[in-house]
């Protein structure tokens, strides 16, 4: 009697072992980004992407405008007249834009353009993000990130190799209270709570060559690594889930919608689509 | 009616070699107003770093236009040739902007670029 329990309750536990490792692989397959096409960009020359609805905007920095296309890549609307825009950022139906030249962030609304007041002077502004009230540049030439919410300012960082100094930080992005930046020429992603205090290092491991681009889901963290032309993807707490390769020509952003992820090329002129 | 026909087109030589030549001293007044510079540097790996040094060379007095390659790692700027700028100030712009300078070459004549080859 004996034996026939400790036999059925051994069964009994490869059974649910077998069952949890199943219902891993699973999970797994479920975060794993799949290749699904390449949308050609003609003569644009991307750095930054944010999705509305069915149309993806693109800051062309070559040609100093801002562009919205479809998801097949053809040209909607176009604004002309901007000072180097690099990564850009949106909440609702307001497009961030930050200039590099002017050091200044201007807002599209509606077709109107108009300009963020900003109380700290940054110089060469690589990326914004907006948050709630709160609104962050990354200050690419005075290493640090600018928070802003009305006229109250804190600043995140400054020029070093070490935890929590920065290094030509070149885009920035906010998700559950904590800031991401992508701290280009240290070559990792940085975590900060807005105190500014240390919360993690992300991509180390993985010698990335220069971390352009962050874009955080409420699941992923995921890096456009420029000069390793490829793009990283974490779990929030900095755990490596894959690495997608050969389908870049220098990537500099990303952009997620639904199970769809957007990843623009720069020299490529391209944007490549992934699903999962 | 031959004549006619010879001193029409007397005519238009004489006008296109008048628009020729006001072309070429227009080409030598603008070549004696500028010095042309090219600027060699090491380090130049993304846009941001190709923007940045175009938005720190702006800044040098008597800049006209900047061009970047940034695959050949290099800079080529118009200034004034009444502000031909030192070469030390040069130096100290592209390693302000994070890079190191190798080579400084100006020039009376514009330089050929990629694009243009």
């Amino acid at each position: 009697m004996k034996i026939s329990i400790h036999i059925i309750s051994f069964f009994l536990g490869l059974l649910i072992i077998f069952g949890c490792s199943e219902n891993k692989k699973k999970k797994q397959e479920a975060t794993i980004w799949k290749f699904s096409k390449e949308i050609p960009l003609g003569n644009i020359s991307p750095i930054g992407i944010v999705a509305q609805g069915n149309f993806l905007w693109l800051s062309d920095v070559a040609n100093n405008r801002i562009v919205k296309i479809d998801i097949d890549g053809t040209m909607i609307e176009s604004f002309d007249g901007f000072q180097r825009p690099m990564h850009i950022a949106i909440q609702e139906d307001k497009i961030y834009v930050p200039e590099y030249t002017s050091d200044t962030v201007k807002i599209i609304e509606n077709g109107n353009i108009s300009t963020y007041s900003l109380n700290e002077q940054p110089d060469a502004i690589g990326g914004v993000e907006v948050y709630g009230e709160w609104l962050a540049v990354a200050d690419f030439y005075n290493h640090r990130i600018i928070l802003q919410k009305d006229n109250k300012v804190s600043i995140i960082g400054k020029e070093g190799h070490n935890d929590s100094e920065l290094y030509y930080p070149t885009d920035v992005a906010i998700k559950n209270d904590l800031i991401y930046v992508a701290d280009a020429y240290n070559n990792r992603v940085q975590v900060f709570d807005f105190k500014g205090g240390y919360v993690r290092m992300i991509g180390w491991n993985e010698n990335i060559k220069v971390a352009i681009g962050v874009k955080v889901t409420d699941t992923q963290v995921i890096i456009a690594d420029f000069e390793g032309n490829r793009i990283l993807i974490y779990d929030l707490n900095g755990n490596l889930l894959q690495i997608i390769l050969d389908k870049f020509n220098q990537p500099t952003d990303i952009e997620i919608v639904g199970n769809k992820m957007y990843v623009v090329n720069y020299k490529g002129s391209s944007i490549s689509v992934f699903y999962k | 009616m031959k004549n006619i026909f010879k001193q029409t087109g007397l005519l238009v030589l004489i006008l296109l070699f008048s628009v020729t030549s006001s072309t070429e001293v227009n080409a030598q007044t603008n070549d004696q107003e500028f010095t042309y510079v090219k600027v060699e540097v090491k380090g130049l790996a993304c846009p941001f770093c190709a923007y940045g040094l175009e938005k720190k060379l702006k800044e040098v007095d008597g800049v006209k236009t900047i061009k970047i390659d940034v695959e050949e790692g290099l800079a080529y700027l118009t200034v004034l040739k009444s502000k031909k700028p030192l070469k030390k100030t040069l130096e100290k712009i592209v390693t302000d902007a994070g890079f190191t300078p190798s080579s400084i070459v100006f020039s009376e004549k514009p330089f050929t670029l990629r694009d243009e080859d």
